[in-house]
């Protein structure tokens, strides 16, 4: 399996994008769904407003897992037939590498979609997505629509 | 190394916090500090709504505040001296919403500080410590330790909190 190609090609960046302008802190972000190949990924613009380290100057960790969060929450969405917003139950983030005042890239696998829970693996990079900023998990309650 | 006053605590941790871009964009302010446990207030805000339904705040707004709330713990720490401490990992179990319309706070401790590693935990919470909206474990490295010697004689001019 390829990171992000478990999800629906073709209204899939349609659906992100009304998602994305629906909710007001993906807004915030700016968070953007691009196409590459043939996966989606999640691009977070880079912002002085999200530096939490001004003498690197770095990005602040919480922007970076909050990023990782909503593209794992959207990845789940397209994976849906009634897209829906999904619950977080809880949320686990290790950072390799500070994160520079670039954008920054994730791409998530959907590792398991249950009936009710779902588990989505998620990792952040900037340079090369084989030199990751962070990786994470993250367990969402589906609602029962599909 | 003698264990810093609450009152040095906080104008440590209040220069920290306001030195981070982010933190003063989401106005996160420092609430409180008693012994190792330090308290921080974001004030609820639309742009941070998670659920346009509902109002609630997003998921990943408790994992900043969090974030920041347990790293900047390390220096409140009394059985380690104040370092620089990138962080390693960080876990978030989320046990509620946090309601619209609503500051939150958030607390947190060191609870073991090794040579190398401090491991910390804490809440997030609206109305009470005791009914907690998400609950945060991490760990935060130590790499270099900071002069405070500036922080300790200057203790006779710190306003209280």
């Amino acid at each position: 399996m390829t990171q992000g190609s478990d999800v629906r090609d073709k209204p899939c960046l349609e659906v992100l994008d009304r998602w994305l302008q629906k909710v007001p802190y993906a807004l915030f972000l700016g968070i953007k769904a691009e196409r590459a190949d043939n996966a989606i990924i999640f691009r977070l613009p880079k912002n002085k407003k999200f530096v939490g380290n001004p003498s690197l100057p770095a990005l602040h960790g919480g922007v970076i897992g909050a990023f990782m969060e909503q593209a794992a929450a959207l990845h789940l969405i397209a994976s849906m037939d009634i897209p829906a917003l999904p619950k977080i139950i809880n949320f686990s983030l290790d950072y390799l590498r500070p994160a520079q005042l670039h954008d920054t890239y994730a791409s998530c696998i959907l590792s398991r979609k249950g009936r009710f829970i779902s588990n989505v693996t998620i990792t952040a990079w900037q340079d090369h997505i084989n030199q990751p900023n962070a990786i994470a998990r993250a367990h969402f309650l589906t609602p029962e629509t599909n | 190394m003698p264990v810093l006053s609450n009152s040095q605590k906080y104008n440590l941790v209040k220069i920290m916090n306001d030195h981070i871009p982010h933190a003063a964009l989401l106005g996160i302010q420092v609430e409180s500090i008693e012994g190792e446990e330090l308290t921080l207030r974001l004030p609820y805000q639309k742009q941070l709504i998670g659920n346009p339904e509902t109002g609630t705040l997003h998921g990943g707004v408790l994992t900043v505040l969090l974030d920041q709330t347990l790293g900047m713990a390390t220096v409140c720490s009394d059985a380690s001296e104040p370092s620089v401490t990138p962080t390693l990992d960080l876990r978030v179990d989320h046990l509620g919403v946090a309601p619209a319309g609503k500051a939150i706070f958030a607390s947190a401790r060191v609870y073991k500080a090794t040579r190398k590693i401090l491991f910390v935990e804490g809440v997030a919470y609206c109305e009470s410590k005791e009914k907690p909206i998400a609950r945060a474990t991490g760990s935060w490295v130590r790499v270099a330790d900071v002069d405070l010697s500036w922080l300790v004689a200057s203790d006779k001019d710190a306003t209280s909190p």
